[in-house]
C-alpha cells in the first residue's frame, strides 16, 4: 500500500525504499488500529435516545501507560537505527569515486568533470560507477536533488558540500533545486544522463567544441596556480618541511591543530585554509604566516587548487623558489643591495610586503626608508635603520596603525649583517 | 484596571484581582521571566561571537586591539558602582526612606548617563577613524566590529530603557509612595538594572580584552 | 468538581455589556475582552492568508502559467501566506484567544496577573500587523523562513517584514510571561497543580516556549536586519558570514513554535473528549507530563530541519534520535484520548466531531513525521510536498481544527448564545473532506519527488495538483461556513445559552454565560480535578 516513490536508479535506492515502506506499513497499521478503535468506541458507546447512560469512572492504567510508552519507544529506536545505518552508507563516499564539481547559480547548474569538460544544465555520469559531486554556490542557497537516486544536498556559497551515488541503470532523470532561491527557483532544473561506460568515455573525451584554455584539468590548473600564487614558497610537494605543511599526501590526513583539536583534511578544510588560513593552524607551525587568498582566487581556481592538492600522492620535485642555494662566494661577490633583495625574496618578506606600494598583510616597502607615521598605540615612528632592525627582530613591539601584528620575529634567522643588507636594499626601493 | 477611587499616599495601589502580597510576588516572578528572555536575546549574540571568533581568530585579536580598554574599564567601574547604588535604593525603599531612594536612584541614572557619554566618545572615535559600517577600514574587521556594534548597541539600548524605568521609580519616590509594604517598583527596577550591569560584565572582557 | 455553583445571575450584567462602546473595548483590561480582540484580529489574518493559499492553489491547478504570469508574484503569495498564517494567525492563535479568555476562568482567578500588560501585548501585536501591512507596498519574496543570503540580496522590503515579525514576537513573549505568572500565582483556593485542566497545562507549556524561544528568533531577525542595513557580516557569506548559522538560530525558535501552535490544541481536545464521553480523562497525569515533555524536547530537535543543509553527519544523527523523542509523548496523548472514549456515553456534538477528526488527522501528521525524522528517508523528503503536507496536517489538522473545535465548544460561554448545530455539522464535513482532499494528494506528490515552493511543475504531477486545488476550495468554503454560522449566532442568535450546556465540571462552566466582568461573584473553592465524571449521574447535580 502507498508505494509512490519514483524508480530506483541508484544502488542504495532500494534500501531507502525498504525503510520508507517499513515506516509506511507501521504507520498504516497504527493509524487504522487507533482510529478504528476510536470509531468503534464512538459507535458502540454512543449516547442513545438522547439520554446519557451510566459510565464507569476509569481514571487511567499504569500498565497501559507503560505499554504505550514502551512500544512506540522500541519501534522508534528500531526505525531510527535503520535510518541511521542507511544514511551512513549514503554519506560514506567511496575513495575511488571520481569527482564532478557542481556549481549552483541563480538559476542554473554548472558541472565540471575530472578531465576539465564543462556542461550546464546536464550532468552525465557512467552507469555502475560511483560518482562524487562536490558542490558550491556562487550566490544564494540551492539544493541539489535527484529523486531517482534518492540523494539531496544543500549547496552553500563559500562552502563545499558533497554527495555521491552509484547509478544502476542508464537513462535520463530529473534534477531539481529544492532550496528556494528566488524568482526562477522552479525553473532551476537539470537532467541527469546515465550512460554506459563506453558511451560515457566517448562523451567525456569529445572535446571538439571546447577552447584550449577550458580543457585544462582542474589538477593541472592547480599546479600552475601553485607556482603562480607562490604557494611553493612555503608548501613542498616532496614531504619536506618548509614554513607550512607539505602538500604530499595531505588530503585525507588527520592533522593535530595548535589548539589541541584534530581535523580531517577534506575539501572544506583546504578551502578554508586558503581563504582563512589562521583559523585552524596545524600544531608545530607558526600562525599568522600565510595571507588570506579570499577574493584573490575564483571558485574555479579554488576547486583546481584542491584537486591539485588531492593529486599529490607521490613526492614531486617542484623547484621551490624559497630554497635557492647560493654559495658563500657568490653571495660575497654581490653588492649589499643585491644581497638584501635576495633576503627579501627568500625569507618570505615578499609574501606580506609589496614593492609597488600596495598594502598586503604588512606595510609596503616602497618609499619606506625614512618615512614617518603613526603606530597602533598612537605614538609615531620614523623608519630609520634602528626602527627597521627592531622591526625585524621584535616586530610586535611597534606595529603600524591599521595593520595586524602578524609578523614573526626573525631573531636567529637573520644576522646583523643580513639586516644591514636588507636595509641597503630598502633604501633603493623608492 | 484599578477601581481605587482614593489612592492612598503610602502603601500598595489597590488592585482588584489579587491581594498586595500576591501582586508583589507576581511582579517579581514576571520580572525574572523577563530577564530570562533578555538573557536569551543576548545569548544569540554571544553564540554568534563564539562561532565567528573561532572562524576568524586573527581578525578578532586584531580588532580587539582597536578598542580602547581604558574607556571600557571606566565604564565597567561606572556600571558596577551604579548597580551598588541601585541595591542600596532597594534597601532604602524597603525601609520606606523615599528621600534616600530619590538620591540613590538619581545617582544610578546619572551613572547610566556617564556610561552612555563614554560610549558616545568611543563610537565617534571609531567613526572618525573610518571603522564604521560602510567606511573604508571597516571591512578589515567586519565580523568583529559588526558584532561589536550589535552587542554594545543593544546593550546601550538596554541602558536607556533601564534609565527610563528608574526615572519612573524616581518620580514615584518623589511622591513618597514607597513603604515597608510596597516597594515593588524599586525592586524590579533594580533587578533590571542589575541585568544591564551583568551583561556588560560579560561584554567588556569578551570584546575589549579577549578579542 | 464540587466547586461553588456560581450561576446566580446578577440579572443581565456580563462582561459584554457592563461597559459599552468601541472605546471601552479598546481600553479594556478584561482578559475576556482582550481574548475577543485577539480573536477578531487573528481571524482577519486567517481569512487573508487563506485567500493567498487559494490564489496559489488556483495557479497550481494546471501546469504552466495560468492566473499568475510572473513567478515573482507567486513567490510573494507563498511568502505572505506563510507570514500571515504563522506569525499573525496561528502563533497567537489558541493561546492569545482561547488562552486569554479561559485561563483565568479555569483556574478561578479574576483576571491574568498583569491585565494592562495584556492589553499592551495586543497593541504591540497590532503595531506588528500594521508594520507587516506597510511591507506589502513592496512585498517580500523570501518565504516565511527568511533564509540568508537570499533574504540579504532580495530587493523586496525584507527589513520591514522582519521588523514586523520581531514586534509580533515581542507580543508573544509578553503574553507567555503573563500566563506563566498567572498560573503560578493566581490559582483559586484548592486549585493544586494536578487539579488544573489539561488546557491550562497545554497553555502553560506553550507559554514557557513562547517566553524562552521567541527572544532567540527576535535577535536573529534583528541580526538579519542589521546585515541588510549595515553589512555586519554575520549571515552574509560575502562578508565572511555563515548562512547555515542563520538556519540554526531560526529553527531554534521555529521548531518549538509548532508546539506553541499545537500544544494548546492538545489541551482543547483533552477538555472536549471527557465532557462528551462522560468519562474522566484517561491517564490525566500522563497527558500532563506528555505536554511538559513535548515542550522540553521541542528545544533540542531544531536541526532536523537541516539534515541536508551541510551540517555534520554526527549532528544529523544526534538530532534524528532526539526527534524521535517527540513521537513518544505525542503517541501517549493519542492513546489516552482514545481510551477516554472507551465505555463512555458519547455525544456527537460539533466540538466532539472536531475532536474525533483531530485524532484522525493528527495520527497522519504524527506518523508522516516519522519519515522526516528518519535520516535515510528525510534526505529524499526534505523540501518536497511531503513536508508541506505533513506540516499542514500538524498545523491545520492540529492547531486550526483545535481552534475551531474550541470556538464551538466555548462559544456558548463566550457569547451567551447557542449556534445552529446542523449548519455547524455541515461545515464540519466540508472542512474535513476538503482538508484531506487538499493534502493527501500532496503526500503522494512529495513521494513522487515534487519540490516545494515551485511556481510551475513538470506535467506528470498535474492530476494530483488539480485534486488538491479542488480540495482547497472545499476546505475554504467549510471554514467560511463554520465561522459565518458562529458569527450569525453571536449577532442574531435567539437561543440563550445556559451556564453549563454540556454539563462540564471545569470552573469556567460554573459561572454564568457569558461570565460577569469579574468572572465569579464569589471566589470558587476547588476540591477535585475537573474530570471526575462517571460516578452514576453525579453531573446532574451541577
Amino acid at each position: 500500500m502507498f508505494r509512490y516513490l519514483p524508480e530506483q536508479a541508484s544502488d542504495f535506492a532500494h534500501k531507502v525504499d525498504w525503510i520508507n515502506n517499513l515506516i509506511t506499513d507501521i504507520s498504516v497499521f497504527f493509524t487504522v488500529a487507533i482510529v478504528g478503535s476510536m470509531i468503534a468506541f464512538a459507535i458502540i458507546w454512543r449516547k442513545r435516545d438522547g439520554k446519557d447512560h451510566e459510565t464507569p469512572r476509569i481514571e487511567g492504567s499504569h500498565f497501559l501507560e507503560a505499554v504505550w510508552t514502551i512500544v512506540p519507544t522500541i519501534i522508534s529506536i528500531y526505525v531510527a537505527a535503520y535510518g541511521y545505518v542507511i544514511f551512513d552508507e549514503m554519506r560514506d563516499i567511496p575513495e575511488d569515486a571520481p569527482t564532478v564539481n557542481v556549481t549552483g547559480q541563480m538559476w542554473r547548474w554548472d558541472f565540471l568533470y575530472p578531465n576539465g569538460k564543462k556542461t550546464t544544465g546536464e550532468l552525465v555520469v557512467p552507469v555502475d560507477e560511483p560518482v562524487k559531486l562536490l558542490m558550491t554556490s556562487r550566490d544564494v542557497l540551492h539544493s541539489f536533488f535527484i529523486p531517482a537516486m534518492r540523494v539531496k544536498m544543500d549547496v552553500i556559497p563559500k562552502q563545499f558540500t558533497s554527495l555521491w551515488f552509484r547509478p544502476v541503470k542508464t537513462g535520463e532523470y530529473r534534477v531539481f533545486c529544492t532550496e528556494y532561491c528566488g524568482r526562477d527557483h522552479s525553473s532551476m532544473l537539470a537532467s541527469l544522463r546515465v550512460l554506459s561506460k563506453a558511451d560515457y568515455e566517448r562523451w567525456l573525451n569529445d572535446r571538439s567544441d571546447e577552447a584550449k584554455a577550458a580543457r585544462m584539468k582542474p589538477a593541472d590548473l592547480g599546479k600552475e596556480l601553485y607556482t603562480q600564487k607562490g604557494c611553493n614558497a612555503c608548501h613542498s610537494l616532496d614531504g619536506s618541511r618548509l614554513v607550512g605543511p607539505s602538500f604530499l599526501k595531505l588530503y585525507g590526513k588527520e592533522e593535530a591543530l595548535a589548539d589541541g583539536t584534530t581535523v580531517k583534511v577534506d575539501e572544506n578544510y583546504l578551502s578554508s585554509s586558503i581563504t582563512n588560513p589562521n583559523a585552524q593552524i596545524v600544531a608545530g607551525f607558526p600562525p599568522n604566516m600565510m595571507p588570506s587568498f579570499a577574493g584573490q582566487v575564483t571558485d574555479d581556481e579554488l576547486f583546481a587548487m584542491i584537486e591539485f592538492i588531492k593529486s599529490i600522492e607521490e613526492p614531486q620535485q617542484a623547484a621551490p623558489a624559497a630554497v635557492v642555494q647560493e654559495d658563500a662566494a657568490a653571495l660575497a661577490a654581490m653588492s649589499p643591495e643585491q644581497r638584501g633583495k635576495r633576503i627579501y625574496e627568500t625569507k618570505l618578506c615578499i609574501t606580506c610586503h609589496s614593492l609597488d606600494g600596495s598594502p598586503l598583510v604588512g606595510p609596503t616597502f616602497k618609499g619606506l626608508y625614512g618615512k614617518s607615521g603613526k603606530l597602533a598605540d598612537g605614538s609615531t615612528y620614523v623608519a630609520d635603520e634602528e626602527y627597521i632592525r627592531n622591526s625585524v627582530y621584535d616586530p610586535a613591539s611597534k606595529v603600524v596603525e591599521g595593520f595586524a601584528p602578524a609578523m614573526p620575529s626573525f631573531q636567529g634567522q637573520l644576522s646583523e649583517e643580513d639586516v644591514k643588507d636588507l636595509i641597503e636594499f630598502l633604501k633603493t626601493v623608492k | 484596571m484599578s477601581h481605587a477611587s482614593a489612592q492612598p499616599l503610602k502603601g500598595p495601589p489597590h488592585i482588584h484581582h489579587m491581594d498586595s502580597v500576591t501582586a508583589y510576588h507576581a511582579a517579581k516572578l514576571g520580572m525574572w521571566l523577563f530577564l530570562a528572555t533578555e538573557i536569551l536575546l543576548f545569548a544569540v549574540l554571544f553564540t554568534a561571537f563564539a562561532i565567528y571568533r573561532w572562524y576568524n581568530l586573527e581578525e578578532f585579536h586584531a580588532g580587539s586591539h582597536h578598542l580602547n580598554w581604558i574607556l571600557g574599564m571606566t565604564n565597567t567601574a561606572v556600571l558596577l558602582f551604579s548597580s551598588f547604588t541601585a541595591a542600596l535604593a532597594v534597601d532604602a525603599g524597603q525601609k520606606g526612606n523615599n528621600k534616600a531612594v530619590v538620591k540613590l536612584v538619581g545617582v544610578t541614572i546619572a551613572c547610566g548617563a556617564i556610561f552612555l557619554i563614554i560610549k558616545y566618545f568611543e563610537y565617534s572615535s571609531k567613526y572618525h577613524h573610518g571603522y564604521f559600517p560602510g567606511q573604508a577600514n571597516y571591512l578589515e574587521f567586519k565580523n568583529f566590529l559588526g558584532l561589536y556594534y550589535c552587542m554594545t548597541g543593544l546593550h546601550a539600548l538596554h541602558v536607556i530603557i533601564g534609565m527610563g524605568l528608574l526615572t519612573w521609580v524616581l518620580l514615584k519616590a518623589k511622591k513618597d509612595r514607597f513603604s515597608h509594604d510596597y516597594y515593588t517598583p524599586v525592586e524590579i527596577g533594580a533587578l533590571y538594572w542589575h541585568l544591564v550591569d551583568l551583561i556588560w560584565i560579560y561584554l567588556f572582557p569578551l570584546l575589549y580584552l579577549v578579542g | 468538581m464540587n466547586a461553588h455553583s456560581d450561576t446566580a445571575h446578577h440579572e443581565g450584567k456580563n462582561y459584554l455589556n457592563h461597559e459599552r462602546g468601541l472605546w471601552s473595548w479598546l481600553t479594556t483590561t478584561d482578559h475576556k475582552r482582550i481574548g475577543l480582540l485577539y480573536l477578531y484580529s487573528i481571524l482577519t489574518f486567517f481569512l487573508a492568508g487563506g485567500v493567498f493559499a487559494l490564489l496559489m492553489r488556483t495557479e497550481l491547478a494546471r501546469a504552466g502559467a495560468d492566473i499568475i504570469q510572473n513567478p515573482e508574484v507567486y513567490n510573494v503569495y507563498f511568502t505572505l501566506h506563510g507570514v500571515l498564517m504563522i506569525f499573525m494567525f496561528i502563533v497567537p492563535g489558541i493561546p492569545a484567544t482561547m488562552g486569554n479568555f479561559l485561563l483565568p476562568l479555569m483556574i478561578g482567578a479574576k483576571d491574568v496577573a498583569f491585565p494592562r500588560l495584556n492589553l499592551f501585548s495586543w497593541y504591540i501585536y497590532v503595531i506588528g500587523a500594521v508594520m507587516a501591512g506597510f511591507a506589502l507596498i513592496h512585498p517580500p519574496d523570501t518565504g516565511w523562513t527568511f533564509y540568508a543570503p537570499y533574504s540579504i540580496k532580495s530587493g523586496s522590503s525584507v527589513v520591514l517584514m522582519t521588523a514586523a515579525a520581531f514586534v509580533l514576537g515581542f507580543s508573544s513573549i509578553l503574553t507567555g510571561l503573563n500566563f506563566i505568572v498567572t498560573i503560578h500565582k493566581l490559582r483559586a483556593p484548592g486549585m493544586t497543580w494536578f487539579r488544573l485542566p489539561v488546557f491550562v497545562w497545554g497553555t502553560y507549556a506553550t507559554a514557557v516556549i513562547q517566553t524562552l524561544a521567541t527572544p532567540v528568533v527576535g535577535m536573529t531577525l534583528v541580526l538579519l536586519l542589521m546585515e541588510r542595513v549595515m553589512g555586519v557580516g554575520v549571515f552574509n557569506p560575502d562578508l565572511g558570514g555563515d548562512p547555515v548559522l542563520f538556519e540554526h538560530l531560526f529553527w531554534f525558535y521555529s521548531h518549538p513554535v509548532v508546539y506553541i501552535m499545537v500544544l494548546p490544541a492538545f489541551g482543547v481536545i483533552g477538555e472536549i473528549i471527557p465532557v462528551f464521553s462522560r468519562k474522566p480523562l484517561f491517564g490525566y497525569k500522563a497527558v500532563v507530563f506528555a505536554s511538559v515533555a513535548i515542550a522540553g524536547v521541542s528545544f533540542i530537535v531544531w536541526a532536523h530541519h537541516m539534515f541536508v543543509a551541510g551540517i555534520s553527519d554526527t549532528a544529523a544523527k544526534v538530532f534524528s534520535i532526539l526527534t524521535f523523542g517527540v513521537a513518544i509523548p505525542t503517541a501517549v496523548k493519542v492513546f489516552n484520548w482514545v481510551s477516554t472514549m472507551y465505555k463512555g456515553s458519547i455525544t456527537f456534538a460539533t466540538p466532539m466531531l472536531y475532536a474525533i477528526a483531530f485524532v484522525f488527522l493528527f495520527m497522519i501528521a504524527g506518523t508522516t513525521g516519522i519519515y522526516l525524522a528518519t535520516l535515510a528517508t528525510d534526505v529524499f523528503y526534505h523540501d518536497t510536498y511531503f513536508v508541506v503536507a505533513h506540516f499542514h496536517y500538524t498545523i491545520q489538522g492540529g492547531a486550526v481544527i483545535g481552534l475551531i473545535a474550541a470556538l464551538h465548544f466555548w462559544f456558548p460561554k463566550m457569547s451567551g448564545k447557542m449556534y445552529n448545530e446542523t449548519l455547524a455539522k455541515i461545515a464540519f464535513v466540508l472542512v474535513v473532506v476538503g482538508f484531506n482532499l487538499t493534502f493527501l494528494p500532496q503526500f503522494v506528490l512529495g513521494m513522487e519527488g515534487m519540490p516545494r515552493r515551485y511556481y510551475d511543475y513538470p506535467p506528470e504531477f498535474q492530476t494530483l495538483h488539480t485534486i488538491s486545488t479542488i480540495g482547497a476550495f472545499i476546505n475554504g468554503i467549510g471554514y467560511t461556513w463554520a465561522l459565518l454560522n458562529l458569527a450569525f449566532a453571536a449577532l442574531f442568535g435567539k437561543v440563550k445559552a445556559p451556564a453549563n450546556p454540556f454539563n462540564s465540571l471545569s470552573l469556567e462552566w460554573q459561572t454564568s454565560s457569558p461570565p460577569p466582568h469579574e468572572n465569579f461573584h464569589t471566589v470558587p473553592e476547588v476540591t477535585d480535578y475537573p474530570y471526575a465524571y462517571g460516578r452514576p449521574l453525579s453531573y446532574e447535580n451541577h
